[in-house]
């Protein structure tokens, strides 16, 4: 079962520590599949342009077309890392239960399957199996043991806030700590409205209000850091 | 210890992990289970310590990327197709005799039911196949056709990509239907054996057609019903799954089924392409005489058959 509150999922490697994983939910999905599918039409678009005309370029059109329908998400997603051109637009991977990359088997079976959760009409099947499954999977999915997750953002670590070190009044908790690096490390996509409310927020800390609370608490980042 | 001095510290191992990880550098993957367990108290001591998110975001990162690489690595096993192929895949159809029994039934069955009727009392085939449709099957299997079994001479590219295109997308699609209960994977097989039954008794009436439709299908039909009955086999195992999954939970029922019928389902694939295959360029030829494929067509069936009586006994 996934968190309730931040919805992820939490896996226990052999090594003792956890792998979170977020499951994504159908309109990510979604986006993702109508991506693939223009993509697919623009590229079918192109080979009736180029091979058209001939017999022989309508025999060899066909066969593109069975191998771009049923093997282009296949291809992709075992070759690189579980994630068409329209999963890696929309920043969703496919991995197995365990958390680990899929291979032939499963990424057949889960795209084969498709076809089960398109039934009856624009993948109603799917959807209904999504809305009762605790992370999301469709039919194809539960079948083939997969899941879909967002990928992570990697981002550059921000360095930590340049100020005079100070000493917090009482010793603050390691999940306390955590919470006020994160304020700094998100300043710049703060309005200045929001930071001076929060600076307020944390009058019981540091005894003052606005942007003068907001200091001192970079003091205490400044000092749990250097 | 300071978030500033932690990372000082071990600035160097993320470093190294991160070039291995990126692929810089292939000598040094051999360390990478021991740089990874340090990784992971590196991760434990920032989460422990209350660092910033940043930095365990970063190491959570590379925890992953880090678990996927060294334990979702799949061991080099080149002979999987083949053994899948010569071993698992008659093996299975052996295991699932009930099913492919049932599959049987329901094409040859129906197929033999409706063509019988068919054969006593002509015009029950326009209740199945519409007067159009039926006058053109007559008109494509004329001896004197150029390519018999088509509208007119055309390619057999063309067909050979039409025959891939559609036959085998039918046995995809008969497989993953079979998971609603395995019924539509049922009916898949009965339809088809249906509108075969019909035509073939319809075009053995008249002896003009007799033998240029017979030497026609001989060959090709033995890949190509065979994988058809195979697809609904592994699909209706699946849906037989979800039925009744037995002591398992049906989620695991499921993903058991599927795995176990792969072989299969790739087996069926690739009988149906081959079928297009024969399909397209022996079948159609009025070169060969019907007396050779006959013969070849005999030859084919007896293999198919042989094959899963036989292939995969031998204990390795």
């Amino acid at each position: 079962m996934p968190d309730l509150l931040t919805g992820r999922l939490s896996l226990t490697t052999p090594e003792g520590v956890r792998l979170l994983l977020t499951p994504a939910g159908p309109a990510p999905r979604a986006w993702a599949w109508a991506v693939d599918f223009l993509i697919w039409l623009a590229v079918v678009w192109v080979m009736i342009m180029v091979l058209s005309g001939t017999k022989l370029g309508e025999g060899v059109l066909m066969v593109l077309l069975f191998v771009s329908y049923w093997g282009y998400p296949i291809i992709c997603e075992v070759y690189f890392g579980g994630r068409t051109l329209g999963k890696r637009v929309v920043g969703i991977e496919v991995l197995r239960t365990n958390g680990l990359p899929v291979g032939w088997r499963e990424s057949t079976l889960r795209n084969l399957l498709l076809v089960a959760d398109f039934l009856p009409l624009m993948y109603c099947s799917g959807l209904l199996c999504m809305l009762c499954d605790s992370r999301f999977r469709r039919i194809g999915d539960i079948v083939a043991g997969t899941q879909v997750v967002y990928r992570e953002k990697r981002r550059a670590r921000p360095a930590p806030p340049d100020a005079p070190p100070a000493v917090p009044p009482f010793p603050l908790t390691p999940e306390q700590q955590r919470t006020l690096a994160d304020l700094f490390e998100r300043e710049r996509r703060l309005p200045p409205g929001r930071l001076e409310e929060l600076g307020s927020l944390a009058e019981p800390l540091t005894g003052l209000s606005g942007m003068a609370s907001l200091e001192r608490l970079r003091g205490y980042v400044a000092g749990m850091t250097q | 210890m300071k978030q500033k001095q932690f990372e000082a510290e071990h600035a160097a191992l993320w470093e190294k992990l991160a070039a291995i990880l990126k692929g810089d550098q292939p000598d040094a993957v051999e360390a990478l289970p021991t740089l990874y367990r340090r990784l992971c108290q590196c991760l434990a001591l920032a989460i422990q310590r209350g660092y910033s998110p940043a930095l365990t975001d970063y190491l959570q990162n590379m925890v992953s990327d880090c678990h996927k690489r060294l334990y979702g690595t799949a061991a080099a096993r080149p002979m999987t197709l083949r053994r899948w192929m010569l071993e698992e895949f008659p093996q299975r159809v052996r295991q699932e005799w009930r099913l492919v029994l049932l599959a049987m039934l329901a094409f040859w069955g129906v197929g033999l039911g409706v063509g019988w009727l068919v054969w006593q009392q002509p015009h029950w085939a326009y209740s199945f196949i519409s007067p159009g449709q039926l006058r053109e099957f007559q008109s494509m299997y004329q001896p004197s056709a150029a390519a018999i079994g088509r509208g007119g001479a055309e390619g057999d590219v063309v067909m050979f990509g039409f025959y891939i295109w559609n036959n085998v997308s039918i046995g995809f699609r008969t497989f993953a239907g079979g998971i609603f209960g395995g019924i539509p994977a049922l009916l898949s097989i009965v339809f088809n054996g249906l509108h075969g039954g019909v035509v073939a008794s319809w075009l053995s009436k008249d002896p003009i057609t007799r033998e240029t439709f017979w030497s026609f299908v001989v060959t090709h039909s033995s890949f190509e019903i065979t994988g058809l009955m195979l697809s609904g086999v592994a699909g209706m195992r699946l849906g037989l799954a979800l039925i009744s999954p037995g002591r398992l939970t049906r989620r695991h029922a499921l993903f058991a089924a599927s795995r176990r019928m792969f072989p299969v389902l790739v087996g069926a694939a690739l009988m149906t392409a081959l079928a297009a295959f024969f399909e397209a360029f022996w079948s159609a030829s009025s070169a060969i005489t019907p007396a050779t494929k006959f013969a070849v067509g005999g030859v084919c069936w007896t293999l198919v058959i042989g094959f899963f009586l036989f292939a995969g006994r031998r204990e390795r």
